[in-house]
């Protein structure tokens, strides 16, 4: 009988299931992937308070991973914000003219630079004359010489050698206490000097910049009288940058002379020039200008490569700067991030071993209507609910270890809310990625082997 | 063939529908088997566990099906409860071929058509009763507050409405299984399938759960019974004996 019969019997069964609506039914089965991935939220939570040391070292895993990333971005996006700070004091609208650049990167550059003929004040003297986009320009050079006062010695201070006195406004820097020179001091050569406030610390223990407005200080050989005290610049990779003394160009020459071939002497008796324009938007002007003026000087014409002098803007150095530690700093992020997949391979493990101890749970689950699908949503949303939170945790103490970092070495840190928005979304990504096998192990499990299993 | 065809496509059989159950009066068939085949490949040997059974239920019934261990009675089980599907032959659910139906599609049967009463229960360890008997209706997509007022009324139903908050540990095992006939009651499934219902159970509460089963039954609901024990299955209206992975007697005792 039954070939037959059962499937136009069958059919009238269907008037009881439009009875039953089939159609909203089917409808709701599909909204209710929304109902199954809010519960497996709930499933979730308490699948992970149920096993606490299971997800605290799930979490470690995690922490640490996105700590270290944290801690390396934030310190890294610190030291750039602090470079960058530090070499555009002087504003975009300053360049130099020296006789080498700053940066040499090959043994025949350095043979080449070093037989170009010294910047001298003649040059300048031209400059100041013929660049008509100047504003203001000066000259300096830079010398290290020990310094004595009273029973306060050191043997190597930052001597800088600056004319005219307008060089202090183009180098950037601030008076604290006392004055700059005048332009009368600075063209007779007289002993006076400004200096950096860690001068006042060493040498003047117990009393204040303004206190030592005034006294004398030996260096070099030679005796100075303070008549101002800077502003803090404060430190640039643990180096203090507030550790010097400031003199006339003219007293420095009268007191160690030009030309001699003194190892100390930075400049090696070539000098740098500095020219400031009145607006940015006039630097290139400036710069041809200046760079015709000595090219003229050094009787170069127009088939010449090389100029014989460098012209340096600031920002030069922040390109180089950057070039350089870019790849440093790439690799170092990927070295933090192999931490971060240490913490995945943690969160597989342990997600695998949850399928094993939970595949009871999965064959009741299937067994009551849930499709791969559903087991799928549900093992995921553990392993990104975990590592999301691990993430969050890793953001702050990532941030936190940053902090110390900053604190010990000295420099500002740039908190961004990006990077920890990157912190969470990361590791969620990491959860996807490692609750994806385990995920799909448990949702292919068949039924009728789960219900047997324990 | 054709008329097969017609049986898979419920559109066109709903707009065909032939009024056939009700003019005689009968009730309809939910499930028929038509010559089922199941085998195991064991590495070299195939192992025929069912060689071609046929039977057919109608809505409403209390059927037992018997057998000793080995019989073939609980791969036979698991083909009426859609956790499997036949190797050979064809399997008709409540007008639906699932036969051939792929994991998921077979995951909505279970979900819609199917109640399970298991011998170990199988809840949820760690949820209340309340979300053990909520467990079908989260995956049949029923809505937050229609599912809790669904699951209160199927506990009600077993007497246990009181103990919804309790954890499946917190129950005595008579309460666990009526907590798990609610969860296989909530969805209102076509079949009702116990396995060894009260194989876990002392006789008092095994009695209880038998008395239970028959009060369902005179409520309208079909129930398929697997078991061993001849008593338990003495308490259906029709038993089918499988030996061998053949039906050895189909015989109705009340």
């Amino acid at each position: 009988m039954f070939p037959g019969s059962a499937p136009t019997n069958l059919s009238t069964d269907l008037a009881f299931d439009q009875e039953l609506l089939p159609s909203r039914k089917a409808r709701s089965f599909r909204i209710g992937r929304l109902a199954a991935i809010w519960d497996a939220f709930f499933v979730a939570i308490a699948s992970l308070r149920q096993n606490k040391l299971r997800t605290a070292l799930t979490l470690v895993g995690i922490i640490v991973g996105v700590t270290a990333v944290i801690a390396v971005v934030t310190i890294i996006k610190g030291l750039d914000q602090t470079v960058a700070q530090t070499f555009s004091s002087q504003g975009s609208t300053v360049f130099t003219i020296s006789k080498r650049p700053r940066v040499i990167t090959s043994r025949e550059d350095f043979i080449k630079y070093n037989k170009r003929k010294d910047i001298t004040e003649d040059d300048a003297l031209a400059i100041f004359r013929l660049c008509s986009a100047c504003w203001r320009a000066g000259i300096a050079a830079n010398d290290v010489v020990p310094v004595k006062h009273g029973n306060q010695k050191a043997d190597a201070v930052a001597v800088r050698a600056i004319a005219p006195p307008s060089m202090f406004e183009v180098d950037g820097v601030t008076i604290d206490a006392g004055r700059f020179w005048s332009e009368a001091e600075s063209n007779s050569g007289q002993p006076v000097c400004v200096v950096g406030s860690d001068i006042i610390t060493n040498f003047y223990p117990n009393e204040s910049p303004e206190q030592a407005i005034g006294q004398d200080l030996w260096a070099g050989g030679h005796r100075y009288r303070i008549v101002g005290v800077l502003q803090p610049l404060g430190k640039i990779f643990g180096i203090s940058r507030d550790d010097r003394i400031v003199i006339p160009f003219a007293t420095y020459k009268k007191d160690y002379g030009l030309n001699i071939a003194r190892g100390a002497f930075n400049t090696e008796g070539s000098l740098v020039i500095f020219i400031q324009t009145p607006s940015a938007d006039q630097l290139e002007t400036a710069e041809d200008q200046v760079r015709a003026i000595m090219r003229n000087r050094r009787g170069r014409t127009f088939n010449d490569e090389d100029d014989g002098f460098a012209l340096e803007t600031e920002d030069v150095f922040l390109k180089l700067y950057s070039g350089a530690t870019s790849n440093i700093y790439l690799v170092t992020i990927g070295v933090a991030a192999i931490s971060l997949v240490v913490g995945g391979i943690v969160v597989m493990n342990i997600m695998l071993v949850s399928v094993t101890e939970r595949t009871k749970e999965i064959g009741i689950r299937k067994a009551v209507g849930a499709r791969r699908k559903d087991i799928l949503t549900q093992f995921l949303i553990e392993a990104v609910m975990v590592t999301a939170i691990g993430g969050a945790f890793g953001v702050l103490t990532g941030f936190g270890t940053a902090w110390l970092i900053a604190l010990a070495i000295g420099f500002p840190l740039l908190f961004s809310i990006w990077s920890a928005v990157l912190g969470v979304g990361v590791s969620s990504i990491v959860g996807v990625i490692s609750g994806l096998w385990p995920a799909w192990r448990a949702a292919r499990l068949d039924p009728i082997d789960a219900l047997r299993a324990e | 063939m054709t008329e097969a065809t017609v049986a898979t496509s419920p559109r066109t059989a709903i707009f065909g529908k032939p009024d056939l159950a009700s003019a005689d009066g009968k009730a309809e068939i939910l499930i028929a088997m038509q010559n089922i085949w199941k085998t195991y490949d064991m590495g070299s040997e195939k192992v025929h566990a069912l060689h071609g059974v046929s039977f057919e239920v109608h809505r409403g019934e209390y059927l037992a099906i018997t057998g000793p261990s080995g019989s073939g009675k609980s791969t036979l089980m698991n083909l009426i409860g859609c956790l499997d599907t036949p190797s050979q032959g064809d399997y008709w659910l409540n007008g639906k071929n699932v036969s051939e139906m792929d994991d998921d599609e077979l995951a909505r049967i279970r979900n819609q058509e199917v109640g399970f009463v298991f011998q170990t229960f199988n809840l949820l360890a760690r949820a209340t009763a309340l979300h053990n008997v909520e467990l079908p209706l989260i995956y049949g997509g029923i809505p937050g507050a229609r599912r809790h007022e669904m699951a209160k009324q199927a506990l009600t139903e077993v007497d246990l409405v009181d103990r919804m908050m309790h954890r499946p540990n917190e129950l005595s095992g008579g309460q666990r299984q009526r907590v798990a006939i609610a969860r296989a009651l909530v969805n209102h499934p076509s079949i009702l399938l116990a396995d060894e219902p009260t194989g876990a159970l002392d006789t008092a509460t095994s009695y209880d759960i038998m008395n239970l089963f028959e009060k369902l039954h005179e409520e309208g609901n079909t129930i398929i019974l697997v078991t061993h024990e001849h008593d338990i299955a003495a308490r259906a209206h029709r038993v089918i004996s499988i030996r061998d992975g053949l039906i050895e007697k189909d015989e109705q005792i009340k």
